[in-house]
């Protein structure tokens, strides 16, 4: 819900209708004064032809015959009356004393009256004795009832027309939104084919984002199809001549008679085209997954049986180089099952074990080990001398060797490899510091 | 056996070929796919060896070809990729095993006598036997003279893939297939170290030794 509020459509909608009732707000306040003020110049303008037609009695007594006639007559929720003569005599309909002449705004509630209301009154002195014309400004006292009725007559079905409508598009667009998401994502993830496709009914702002992200994976598509091609035809040229020399090695070792010299220089040659190999192998392959392997081949591995494999494999070797290789499996799960290539996985697994087996002494115990959970681990730790943190970063790139490794044999890019299939598995490769010792971790 | 080999380049080839003449078999060698697949049409080959990347008709489309016409003589591929999923399309279109270049004679070689003697259906053996050796499937024992000898799981099962192909040639690489399903060849020697632990047991106390090195190759027991 708090996304949706933060979405643009409601935040449109919400900004609109601020701006409106802002607007309407003004508006109304202003006409509403005018109003107000034209309805009490009325009033003044009535009182004062009131006072005129009173003032044109002869004399204070005739005044006070025609007031009482005149209150006679008058509902005083109406207007009202009232004449102090001179000896403090009164007449009227109401009892209004003030001293000073002009106008009023009087309220005759709390008097014997008992009139509600307020009343604008006229003061004036005649014959001695002082008389006061009030009328009632109900009417303008009722505007503001009428003028709140209108604001909220207009102004509530707006509001609530905009907020729904806003909520309406903004569920709209998001569901839009995560349709383009889910694409990018499985884009990211190395599903080159996915597309959105056809935007019935889209927004026309989002169906041109989706156009475009389309246009874009096919263009990505058809570059990563163009690297596979050329990398494969980089593998063809390079590793028909590598095959050539491994065989001209193999055919002086087979066939000439060498002298043991000769024997130890050949042996050599194998082994740096080895290593050449292995490098090339690994950059390819580094390669080939970064360009996706595709995920339609990802099965269910189980990482326990993945664990078990991999330490019957290399536990002997572990043993030779004067190290321990042991599994740390749990022991209530006797299945540890994720979605992914177990080949890949297995070959992470592997390069891990000979990495720790490569740059740990001999004496180092070598832990190999998966957890079950809603996020599985796989993980090889080992007490060897571990990597100084600042250097942590560096090792996952190409080809980088720590100081202290570079008498060790190698590519370099073990890591990477495995970097690069954690990604694949959208597992995270963590390195952490074990006190002593290092510890790597795919969560997946 | 009577073996075409169709490889592009010629270095590679005429190598190959003379390996296997040498090895007392009859090779003919084609340069590209088109050739290659009129010669093994012509039939009559225990085995082929196909390099995937070939002028012409590429090694694929001609395994697939030979596939489609009914023809099941078996076929070792041979490629620069080496990723798995290009292992498993060459499997998938109707190739028999894999092979990555650059690869030593040695393990095209016992590749290629593998797929000719492919087992046929199972064979239900209890008992697997070389010289005075002697591994019973059934009570998974092994003795040697008579003498038990005590296997762990993972060296009984070496054992047993080396004896069940007596006197062939098996690959470092060919023994992490089939033991633990493992397609790539880790840097460190493991299948060593495996094989001298296995050594120790059904080796060492004993004469003659059973497990013979073949070097440039792999590992072979004689019967």
């Amino acid at each position: 819900m708090s996304r949706l509020l933060r979405s643009t459509p409601l935040r449109l909608a919400l900004g609109l209708v601020l701006l409106f009732s802002v607007v309407s707000l003004l508006s109304l306040a202003t006409s509403y004064v005018i109003t107000q003020r034209s309805f009490e110049d009325t009033i003044r303008e009535d009182l004062r032809q009131d006072m005129t037609g009173f003032r044109a009695a002869p004399s204070g007594a005739a005044l006070a015959q025609l007031v009482e006639a005149e209150a006679a007559e008058t509902d005083p929720n109406r207007l009202v009356l009232s004449y102090y003569a001179a000896n403090r005599q009164h007449y009227g309909n109401a009892f209004i004393a003030r001293d000073d002449e002009g106008y009023h705004i009087v309220s005759l509630g709390e008097d014997r009256a008992g009139l509600p209301g307020r009343y604008l009154a006229l003061t004036a002195r005649l014959y001695g004795g002082q008389l006061t014309i009030a009328r009632s400004r109900a009417e303008i006292d009722a505007l503001r009832g009428v003028f709140l009725n209108i604001l909220a007559l207009s102004l509530l079905p707006t509001v609530l027309i905009a907020v729904s409508g806003g909520l309406y598009f903004a569920r709209r667009s998001a569901r839009q939104v995560a349709v383009i998401g889910d694409d990018l994502d499985r884009l990211t993830t190395g599903t080159l084919s996915a597309r959105i496709g056809d935007t019935p009914g889209w927004g026309e702002d989002l169906a041109q984002i989706a156009r475009k992200i389309d246009q874009m994976a096919r263009a990505q598509e058809a570059s990563v199809e163009t690297l596979r091609q050329v990398s494969s035809d980089i593998a063809h040229d390079l590793k028909t001549p590598i095959q050539r020399v491994a065989l001209h090695l193999d055919d002086l070792a087979e066939r000439h008679a060498l002298d043991s010299e000769a024997q130890e220089k050949v042996a050599e040659a194998r082994a740096e085209l080895e290593d050449i190999v292995s490098v090339f192998h690994a950059l390819l392959q580094i390669a080939q997954v970064e360009a996706g392997t595709p995920r339609s081949r990802f099965a269910t591995v189980d990482l326990a049986q993945l664990c078990r494999t991999f330490h019957e494999v290399f536990e002997p070797s572990a043993a030779e180089n004067g190290q321990s290789l042991t599994l740390d499996l749990p022991a209530d799960a006797d299945t540890i099952p994720v979605t992914g290539d177990r080949n890949l996985l297995g070959q992470a697994v592997a390069n891990l074990i000979e990495n720790a087996m490569r740059h740990t002494p001999s004496g180092t115990a070598i832990t190999l080990g998966a957890s079950n959970g809603p996020h599985p681990v796989l993980w090889v730790a080992d007490t060897g001398p571990g990597i100084p943190e600042p250097e942590r970063g560096l090792v996952l790139q190409r080809l980088y060797r720590l100081d202290r490794s570079r008498g060790t044999p190698g590519s370099g890019l073990g890591l990477s490899l495995v970097e690069v299939v954690a990604s694949l598995h959208e597992a995270r490769l963590e390195l952490s510091d074990k006190a002593p010792g290092l510890r790597v971790s795919l969560r997946f | 056996m009577k073996l075409l080999v169709v490889e592009d380049d010629a270095t590679t080839g005429s190598y190959i070929a003379r390996g296997l003449r040498e090895e007392g078999h009859t090779v003919d060698l084609v340069t590209d796919g088109r050739d290659g697949l009129v010669q093994a049409t012509g039939g009559g080959y225990d085995v082929m060896v196909v390099d995937r990347m070939l002028p012409e008709v590429d090694g694929m489309t001609l395994v697939k070809t030979l596939r489609a016409a009914g023809n099941r003589t078996p076929v070792l591929f041979l490629t620069s990729l080496g990723s798995v999923d290009d292992r498993i399309d060459g499997l998938n279109a109707g190739g028999d095993d894999y092979l990555t270049k650059p690869f030593a004679f040695g393990e095209l070689s016992a590749r290629v006598s593998a797929l000719a003697r492919r087992p046929q259906a199972v064979e239900q053996e209890t008992v697997l036997r070389a010289a005075d050796l002697e591994m019973n499937l059934i009570t998974r024992k092994v003795t040697r003279g008579g003498q038990e000898i005590d296997l762990l799981p993972r060296e009984f099962s070496i054992l047993e893939h080396l004896l069940r192909r007596k006197g062939r040639v098996q690959t470092r690489t060919m023994l992490l297939e089939s033991v633990w399903d493992i397609s790539f060849d880790p840097m460190t020697n493991v299948v060593e170290t495996h094989i001298s632990r296995l050594r120790a047991k059904v080796d060492k106390p004993f004469e003659p030794d059973l497990i013979q090195t073949v070097r440039g190759a792999g590992y072979r027991i004689d019967g």
